[in-house]
């Protein structure tokens, strides 16, 4: 089974495949679906509010957005380079890179606590209205994903540390980036959807 | 049998389908009186029949659970039962229980009944489902504290495997669940919202986990196909069910003055119930398709199939159907929910309790399979019942449409009484679908006293 | 590792998924609670309220009847009956069912009410019939 990677970088893998584990990429369908339907909803229901969507939407922190978009973007791009890393067996760059990831979540944690308390702060809640609905659960709902992910990221730099990582034993930590991934994914639909697109 | 400890679980197996007969006799009860209203009364009123039945159905699809769970945790720990002796005592305990219970609700009004039973210290009775007097409740949950007790020092003597592992989640839930029953405050809408945390996580959540234990159990046994292989697949399975039913409690939350973002938190987490659904029926197909051996009890193979198909079309299809809040604005608490509700409960509940008892009984009783002959039957029973149920659920479902139409939709909505008379029709379909189910269980029964060249004890 | 798939991470994320979601499913029932007496009228529970949601309860009401669409569906939604027979008629209902019920047609029990019990129903009923409920039933029918 290790074989196949084993084999340096300049001969391609001989046959595709998927990586991670085959149970992760059933967690991260279901999510991708339950995400996909909140979305639809929200476009439908959009199409019969068009006016209160628009309203409301100006009331959205574009710029904290776009900053946690390059935030989770750049998390992303950490936890390639820990996988990178990981293929060449250069174990302190797997842990580094993993933390590093971590912490640009953390940081989209922070800005959009910020957010929230001005929200919340206002009196918003789910109950205010249906934009404000869809606004704070899928938000929310991502919020909890990204805590989840660093969590999942918190784990791997662990295991890393004590060497669980190399071009032989990958699984995990392929698992892991890309549930990460999925989290980063999901924001970038996420940010124009509710916040920018009118 | 590989440990003498697992004969426990037979007196369990009897009780379920005794209990079971009480069930369905009463549902042809229920069924005539919708159609004959005063049938029975003042004797046996509406509302104490439909006690009976459904209070019947929990108790004997309890003790299914804990025969099964008594039957199966020896041989995948691997070692003989904590304490048979305990098993036995709850056995009667809980039996005794349960039938001072149904005898309580058939001699006494409820209202005395209630008095009679302490509910003043207490108040839970009176709830849909949890109509149990404060004695029963009581006894329910130290009865299941004893068996929890019993099988988790089994497991944690013996081997922890994986479908043993999410058998305990699984029963642990059901015990912790229950608990919610005994809170019952002033406020209906907090009333309502705390019984759901029994009722759907028990069917939507921690009994799934029971069901895909003894389903993965039973194809172990029955295809040979590798433990590995099952386990894994018993996990994803059991995960799609946990991540879409746990949310999805949110279904029942639309219009019992819940916050209305429960319309679609609910709307969206069920739409995807029906996926761990349908993976068990993909499930149970492949593994036997797979199987590495043609094991004798072909009975057992067919109820495993049988509930595969009949749990996701009864849950997954029947139960998407008015998921939905924009449809369950017009179909909630409508005959499309006892459509929904009779399936669902046969396919899931009641055919994993027969696959069960169908594949541990002959083994209980020293042979690996029952006869050719008594088989046949068994499976002829399986048909009856099954194509019974469907047609039951078609019946309910053409008389819910109309209802709906004519009581909701329609511009000059009628009263209920009135629609009701107009779909008097399907009411008598469903009646007779009924009887034939009874047919089929009777059947079922006579399988179990039909000798012919047994099967070789293992 | 190509085309793994292992048991112990698909049991890691049963583990992880269902304390997720569980821990999802406890952060909207915590924001449920903060919004709900916005819409339970609670403030308007009197013990005569309290006495006829008991005396809805321990005459078993729910086996035959559906309350906000909840229970059997052998007779009528009751949540907001009110609505349609007022006040004293739904008493007189309650009061004038035969102890032997109506010939072939489906038959409430006689359950003796005094005048202060059928009031402690009557104030259930209507509390039950205030509490925002999204509109339900669509109709007056129920």
């Amino acid at each position: 089974m290790t074989d196949t990677l084993s084999v340096a970088p300049p001969n391609p893998v001989p046959t595709k495949h998927l990586p991670g584990d085959l149970a992760i990429w059933f967690f991260i369908l279901a999510e991708l679906l339950a995400f996909a339907v909140f979305f639809s909803a929200y476009a439908f229901t959009r199409t019969n509010h068009v006016e209160l969507f628009n309203l409301y939407q100006q009331t959205l922190d574009r710029n904290a957005g776009a900053l946690n978009t390059v935030l989770l973007i750049t998390g992303s791009w950490f936890v390639v380079l820990a996988v990178k890393a990981a293929h060449r067996d250069e174990q302190k760059a797997i842990s580094r890179n993993i933390l590093l990831g971590f912490l640009c979540g953390g940081a989209f944690l922070v800005v959009k606590v910020f957010e929230y308390s001005a929200k919340f702060g206002a009196g918003i809640s789910m109950s205010t209205n249906t934009f404000y609905m869809f606004y704070i659960s899928l938000t929310f709902f991502h919020f909890m994903h990204v805590i989840l992910g660093m969590v999942i990221l918190a784990i791997l730099w662990f295991q890393s540390r004590q060497g669980a990582y190399g071009s032989h034993h990958m699984n995990g930590l392929e698992s892991g980036a890309a549930y990460w991934h999925m989290v980063d994914l999901l924001w970038i639909i996420l940010f124009p959807l509710v916040y920018v697109m009118h | 049998m590989q440990f003498k400890s697992q004969a426990v679980a037979k007196p369990y197996f009897i009780a379920a389908i005794g209990l079971f007969v009480g069930q369905i006799l009463f549902g042809l009860i229920l069924g005539l009186q919708y159609v004959l209203g005063d049938f029975l009364f003042p004797e046996i009123p509406f509302n104490v029949a439909r006690m009976v039945h459904t209070n019947l159905l929990i108790v004997w699809l309890l003790f299914g659970f804990m025969g099964g769970a008594y039957y199966m945790i020896p041989e995948e720990a691997e070692t003989d039962l904590f304490s048979p002796k305990l098993a036995l005592l709850m056995f009667w305990i809980f039996l005794v229980a349960g039938a001072l219970t149904i005898v309580g609700y058939l001699t006494v009004p409820y209202a005395t009944l209630a008095a009679m039973t302490g509910n003043d210290l207490v108040e839970t009775m009176g709830r849909e489902f949890l109509e149990q007097p404060l004695p029963t409740k009581l006894g329910i949950v130290v009865v299941a504290l004893a068996f929890l007790f019993n099988i988790t020092m089994t497991v944690l003597k013996g081997k922890k495997t994986a479908i043993a592992t999410v058998l305990l989640i699984g029963l642990w839930g059901l015990a912790v669940f229950f608990l919610f029953s005994f809170y019952n405050p002033v406020n209906v809408v907090l009333d309502k919202f705390w019984w759901w945390w029994t009722v759907h996580l028990w069917v939507e959540g921690v009994w799934e986990l029971i069901l895909g234990s003894f389903l993965a159990f039973v194809l172990i046994k029955t295809t040979g196909v590798d433990r590995e292989v099952i386990e894994k697949w018993l996990y994803v399975i059991v995960t799609l069910t946990l991540i879409s039913g746990i949310i999805g409690t949110g279904h029942h939350y639309f219009w019992i003055g819940t916050p209305e973002y429960w319309q679609w938190w609910g709307s969206v987490f069920s739409a995807l119930e029906p996926i761990p659904f349908f993976g068990m029926t993909v499930f149970a197909f492949n593994m036997v398709n797979r199987r590495r051996r043609e094991h004798p009890n072909k009975a057992a193979v067919l109820w495993a199939l049988g509930t595969g198909v009949m749990a996701f079309l009864g849950a997954g299809v029947w139960g998407f159907l008015h998921t939905l809040a924009p449809v369950n604005y017009y179909t909630h608490g409508s005959q499309i929910t006892a459509a929904h509700g009779h399936m669902a409960f046969y396919g899931a509940y009641a055919m994993v309790n027969l696959m069960m008892i169908s594949y541990a009984m002959p083994i209980l009783n020293g042979r690996a399979a029952n006869s050719n002959k008594s088989q046949v039957v068994e499976m002829w029973s399986f048909w009856l019942m099954t194509i019974a149920m469907v047609f039951i659920t078609l019946f309910l479902t053409a008389a819910g449409i109309l209802q709906v139409w004519l009581q909701r939709v329609s511009d000059t909505p009628l009263p209920f009484m009135v629609a009701q008379e107009k779909i008097v029709l399907f009411y008598w379909m469903r009646e007779w679908a009924g009887v034939v189910f009874l047919i089929g269980l009777i059947l079922y029964i006579a399988s179990f006293f039909i000798g012919g060249k047994e099967e070789a004890a293992k | 590792m190509s085309g793994a798939f292992t048991k112990s991470m698909a049991r890691n994320i049963f583990y992880g998924g269902t304390t997720f979601f569980f821990l999802l499913f406890l952060a909207l029932t915590f924001d449920t609670h903060t919004q709900l007496p916005k819409r339970d009228m609670r403030q308007n529970i009197t013990p005569q309220i309290a006495e006829g949601k008991k005396l809805w309860e321990v005459n078993n009401c729910i086996g035959c009847h559906t309350l906000m669409g909840e229970g059997a569906y052998f007779a009528p939604e009751l949540g907001n009956v009110i609505v349609r027979y007022g006040d004293e008629g739904v008493k007189a209902f309650i009061q004038s069912r035969p102890k032997e019920g109506i010939p072939g047609r489906r038959s409430m029990p006689q359950f003796n009410f005094t005048d202060e019990q059928l009031d402690a129903i009557v104030a259930f009923l209507k509390h039950v019939n205030s509490i925002n409920d999204a509109n339900w039933p669509p109709n007056d029918q129920g």
